[in-house]
Formats: C-alpha cells, structure tokens, sequence
C-alpha cells in the first residue's frame, strides 16, 4: 500500500497559523477596552443553498459579501470548487471560507494523485468537520457541500463547530430561512438537473429579497456524473435602477502642489509648485 | 473607538482604460486631536507594475510592507522575474491570513496593472478576504464617504487625466468629512507604458 | 467524616475539614436592562436652493436583517410649504411628527396663520430638547421656503441643536451621501467651478445620490420618495431603487 501521501501532509506541517501578534493584541486589548474593538471582518451574510435531484445536486448562492452594514462586494464567488466533483458553498467569515475551501480543494487533489482515486464527498466533509472541530467554531465556516461519487449523488451541512448533516436539501447563512421556505415549498423527491436549477435559483432569489445580508445575482452549479459545471450570475434579479449622470471634472480641477514622474528608474520632477512655502 | 481609527487613514484604488491609480491620505495621528506627522508614507510601489497601499494602525502598516516587500524579493530571487499584480493580490490574502487568530491591523488595497495593461484592483479585511473589483476598491477610516462618493462618480474607461480628476476628487472629499485622515494627499497613476506619476494634492490642513 | 455525603453541607464541611475554602453556588445576579431604542435605518437628505428645495427619502423600514416594509414613509408635510424627514427609529418618528403636526395646529389656531419654515425648524429643535435626558431616538431634516421665498434647509441632532445648512443627510447613508453634496453642490477643493446646477440638474443629482447610496448601505433602498418644494407648494413623486 502506498504510504508516501503521509510525507507530503508531514512537508506541509510548517504552514499554519501565526499565533506571534497574540499577546500584543491581548495587551493592547487590556490596556484600552474601549478604544480596542475588533473591527467589522467581511461576513458573507449570505444566502446558499442545495438540492439533490436525479443523478446530480444542485448547489446556489447570492453574491453580496457584507462588512457592518456596507456591501464590500456586490459580485463575490461563494461556490468553491473542492474537486472535478464537488462542489462546495459557503456562509460565514469571508476570510475563513476563502482560505479553508481553498486548503481542503487542494488536499483533496494531493489525495487524488496519491490513490488514483476520486474523492469522495463523505471524505471532504469529514476533513472540513475535523477541521472545524479542532478550531472549536472560531474558523467561522457554515457549508453546503455537495456532490457525485460512486455512491450517487449526496449533500451535506457542515456547521461551523464541526457538525454535519446530509440531507436531501439545505440552505444555511442569514437568508436560509427565506431560502427554506421555498426549497420546502418546492422540493420533490427525484428531481430533474432543470427542476433542481429552477427550485434552487428560486430559493436564492427569496434570500436575496427577503435577507439584507444577502443580494447581488444568483451563482449556481451542477454537479452530476459526467460534469461540474458553474453558473455565474445566471440571474440578475435586481439591476441598478439609476446610472449616474456621469460627471467630467475638466482636466485641472484638482490643486497639485508637485507632480513627479517615474520612469522605467529614473525620476523626473516635471512640476513643483510653490504653494506651500507660500501658505 | 476601534484600533483601526486610532492613527487614522484613507485609501481608494480605481480602474481606467489601460491605467489605474491609487489615492492615499499622509496624515498620521494619535485618536482625533494629536497629528503626529502630514507626510505619512502609506502607499507603496512594490514592483514596477503594481501598488500596495495600507490603512489602519501605522506600526502594522510599515511592518506588513517590510513583510511584503521581503517576500517579493525572495520571489524575485527565486523566480528570475518580477511578482505579478495578481499574485501580490494572493500574496497578500495568506499573509493576512496566516495571522487569523493574531492579526496586523491593517487594511489594505492592492492596485496593479497586468501584462495585458488590464487593471488589477483587490481589497482585504484585516484577515485576508479578498475582494477582487473591475471599478474600485476602498479601505480606512473613510471608506463609507469613499464608497459613495465612488458609486457616484466612477465610469468605465476613463483616461488618466479623467482618471486623476475622478480618484483626487473622491478623495479630497472623503477625508473632509473623515476627522483622523486627510492633511495631504499623494495620488499615483500607473499607465500602459509603464509610467508612474506621482502627484501630490493640495488638501485642508484640518 | 468518610461516610456517605447526603447534602451540600457534608460536601461543605468536607472540603472545610481539609482546609479548602468552599466555592460560593449561587450565580451573580443577572441584570435586566431596558433597552427601548433601535435602528430602522433608512436615509434621508435635503438641498436647499435659490427658489427651491428639493428633499429625499427612502421608504424601507428594517430591523436587524430583516426587512420590516418596504414603503414605509419617513416624511411628514407640516405646512404648505414644509416638510420634516426623520432617520433613526420609526416609532419615534410617528410620535414626534405627530406631536409636531397638533403643535402646528395649535399655532394656526392662535396665530391663524400657519408658521413659517423658521418657526416649525425652532420648534422641532425645542421638542426635541425637552427630552433632553430620554431623547427620541431620531434625525431629523426640517425643509420648506422661508419667508422670503428662498429654500431653506435645517439639521438636527437627537437632543435639537440645528443649523440652518445649504444641504444636509442623516441616516444610514449619511456618510455615503454627504460627501457627494460636499463635491457636486458644495463644490469644495474645485479650482474650475463649475456651472451652478439648474432645478432639473439638482433633482436628477439627488436621485442619483440616493441610488447610489442604495448600492452599499443595506438599509438603504425599495422606493426614494422625492419632494420638490417651491412657489407652488410642496410636489412629491416617486422613484425605484434596489429592492434587494
């Protein structure tokens, strides 16, 4: 049996987390409560969400990743793809589904090389629980994972404590509610890829509307037997109503005190203004 | 009160037609009533065709350029060839987030142009969610007047003059209404022909 | 001393026996708090010009991340030639334009005459003040034409110290907003001015403002209601904005 997989996990031990700023953020924590408040991180305050239909499952998000109350991406993926037949999507701490997925899609793909095998969905989502449970919830990730393997289709819940379900439908984030409601409505057992598509696309659509956290298009993906595919922004229910009338500020409405030009190593003070000594 | 109000800071990135510019403010104070310095570096060339530039608690912000241009040399080093934009943007994002549970509290704007003179804008929370923008990307203490001032006067494939006026106008209004960031303004425009000008604004000193 | 523990109190005097200090059982008291204020966010802003003024709201009313409706009005027509916009919470804001509405009432019937835009704009800053120490949770725009026929904008804070502004926003969006009339009707750090914006101009920038607004506040959006107040009254209308 082939073991040399295990010196590739044991090389990587070196990467990982940096605990070094800890204890200084620790003291500047202690030294002033009030002015040391963690900042907004980048929530996905999302709405994402699966159904497994015949010979396929479907997965769906919106696109809107939140930071307090102010959009900071009105077009952000949260489909990932782990492997050539998984899919995964994610709610939660942006910078945690970022960086997680992408670890686990390419361990996945280190253990494809090494066994000669695809992997299987139960495989990545007992990685990704192992993970989480370890870090006790504080990696902040809420996953649908779903997939194709020689079990047939499945889908998944991962909450963030390391938690799993699978189920044949699931939604998670701020507008899983509105997202379930209409996967309840909707679902049937044995579901064509177009119903899975259409039944998915609706329930995103009513997180969109319904959830402030969640908005943009709708992203979806189909994984079945054969093929992974992505569909980005297959809708995009609410375009912007008002273009601005464009404004031209005229060339030389903005004061510069001095200009600088830097070419290819050399530089070229090509206008230095006075003004300030003037002042 | 936050840490990432305590020196204060502003920064905007914008994307134009075969150019791209960033926009930093040079105050550096302590809260809102002591302004240490008006000519705090906060923007950075870190190779020819792309510009880091930081928000946020000052000592984190010189250490994390310390950091990045490190790891860019080595890169180079390594490579026999420069670290491209799109790659500072991933550089930067595991940076950050190798600290998740201990993080350097900076905000930072990545802005390059690549090898197609297509812009590359990204921006970060403190602990490496990217978000990538094809218009512009905002970061500090006035990120809230900068996004709306941007919705409102970015459009697609603006020249570097219209590029220039839009960027120092956005924001030369931003830090105005922002009471730790502004005392002066350093904006930089990265062009096709592998140009940079640096043009330094005329702003309030209050 | 060894035998079977029945109670706390053999547990207790175990523990004292071998000179531990028993731990205390019982919880620290909790604390209930009345909180009785909320954000429902929402935006409002106001442009004061030469004949004219022109003012803006949105129309959703949210809660948490939730939202509560989606044509809610954040507008009050206080006299035929004024208006009060209120951000911040909802039920206050019924309350003080209702307050506001039988105090102007009461005017007429004194004074029998409606009060003018300054008159309303102090009143609102003393209603507010004399809830100095349990203040409504509420930002409020007073916007009409003065005596004089001119536009005239006024804003507050929660406990009523007003100025009367050129333009002014509160709300959710406020930073958003303020800004962009700072540049394009304030027309700061500008060596080339630009024409002065004609009533069309001004009423189209105010729609786009809010639109634009509505693209990264969440709480800002569903419908913008536009009031237009000049000689011949207060004209309202309508526009669409995202209703994500």
């Amino acid at each position: 049996m082939p073991v040399d997989y295990v010196e590739t996990l044991v090389a990587q031990k070196g990467a990982g987390f940096v605990f070094d700023n800890y204890q200084r953020n620790q003291f500047l924590a202690s030294s002033d409560p009030q002015a040391f408040k963690m900042p907004d991180l980048k929530k996905t305050g999302t709405t994402i969400c699966g159904v497994v239909c015949d010979g396929g499952v479907v997965l769906g998000a919106d696109t809107r990743a939140t930071a307090g109350d102010i959009v900071a991406d009105k077009n952000c993926e949260k489909l990932h793809k782990m492997a050539d037949n998984i899919c995964c999507a994610g709610a939660g701490t942006a910078a945690d589904l970022e960086h997680t997925t992408k670890k686990f899609a390419a361990d996945l793909e280190l253990m494809r090389l090494t066994l000669h095998r695809t992997p299987r969905v139960g495989t990545a989502v007992t990685m990704l629980s192992q993970h989480l449970f370890r870090y006790m919830g504080y990696v902040g990730c809420a996953l649908v994972m779903g997939g194709v393997d020689p079990t047939g289709p499945s889908l998944y819940m991962i909450y963030p404590h390391g938690s799993t379900d699978r189920l044949p439908f699931a939604s998670m984030g701020s507008g899983s509610l509105a997202a379930m409601s209409m996967l309840e409505t909707g679902y049937k057992d044995d579901m064509t890829i177009e119903e899975g598509k259409k039944l998915v696309s609706e329930a995103i659509l009513a997180g969109i509307t319904n959830d402030l956290g969640s908005g943009g298009q709708v992203d979806l993906c189909v994984v079945t037997k054969d093929a992974y595919t992505m569909h980005r922004n297959i809708m995009a229910p609410y375009p912007r109503t008002r273009i601005p009338k464009p404004v031209m500020f005229p060339t030389g409405t903005t004061t510069v005190l001095e200009e600088v030009k830097m070419l290819k190593g050399r530089l070229e003070v090509t206008d230095a203004d006075v003004e300030m000594r003037d002042a | 009160m936050s840490i990432f109000s305590y020196n204060g800071a502003a920064l905007v990135g914008m994307a134009g037609k075969d150019c791209v510019a960033v926009a930093v403010d040079k105050r550096l104070g302590v809260n809102q009533f002591q302004t240490i310095s008006a000519n705090f570096q906060r923007a950075f060339q870190v190779s020819e065709r792309c510009f880091v530039a930081l928000g946020g608690l000052a000592s984190d912000v010189q250490t994390v350029h310390k950091e990045i241009a490190y790891r860019m040399k080595m890169y180079s080093l390594r490579e026999e060839r420069e670290m491209e934009p799109k790659v500072v943007t991933a550089l930067v994002a595991s940076m950050l987030y190798a600290r998740r549970f201990g993080p350097w509290f900076v905000d930072p704007v990545v802005a390059g142009l690549d090898k197609d003179n297509k812009p590359v804008l990204a921006g970060y929370d403190s602990i490496g969610a990217k978000s990538e923008a094809h218009d512009f990307v905002t970061g500090g203490t006035a990120s809230d007047q900068l996004f709306g001032l941007c919705e409102q006067f970015w459009k697609p494939d603006m020249d570097a003059d219209q590029l220039f006026e839009t960027i120092s106008q956005c924001l030369l209004a931003a830090v105005d209404r922002d009471c730790v960031s502004g005392w002066g303004a350093d904006v930089f425009i990265l062009t096709a022909d592998g140009t940079v000008t640096k043009k330094t604004l005329k702003v309030r000193q209050d | 001393m060894m035998g079977e523990w029945s109670s706390g109190e053999g547990l207790q005097q175990h523990m004292q026996s071998h000179g531990s200090v028993p731990r205390p059982v019982s919880n620290p008291p909790m604390e209930h708090r009345f909180m009785p204020y909320q954000n429902n966010g929402g935006t409002v802003f106001a442009v004061a010009g030469p004949t004219y003024a022109v003012a803006m709201a949105d129309t959703r009313l949210s809660s948490g991340m939730r939202i509560l409706s989606r044509n809610t009005t954040k507008c009050t027509q206080l006299t035929s030639k004024c208006v009060v916009l209120t951000g911040g919470m909802q039920a206050e804001m019924v309350e003080l334009h209702k307050r506001m509405k039988i105090l102007i009432t009461q005017y007429e019937h004194a004074h029998r005459r409606e009060p003018s835009v300054n008159a309303v704009a102090q009143l609102l800053s003393t209603r507010l003040y004399f809830k100095r120490f349990f203040p409504y949770y509420t930002f409020n725009v007073v916007v009409g034409l003065d005596e004089e026929g001119k536009g005239a904008v006024y804003g507050y804070d929660a406990i009523g110290s007003f100025e009367r502004i050129p333009y002014v926003s509160q709300g959710t969006g406020a930073e958003l907003v303020t800004s962009v009339l700072d540049n394009q009707i304030g027309k700061t750090n500008q060596t080339k001015q630009l024409e002065p914006l004609d009533k069309t101009d001004l009423i189209d920038l105010a729609k786009d403002v809010i639109a634009a607004a509505g693209e990264r506040d969440i709480y800002t959006g569903d419908y913008a209601e536009v009031y237009v107040i000049d000689e011949t009254g207060v004209n309202k209308s309508k526009v669409d904005l995202r209703k994500e």
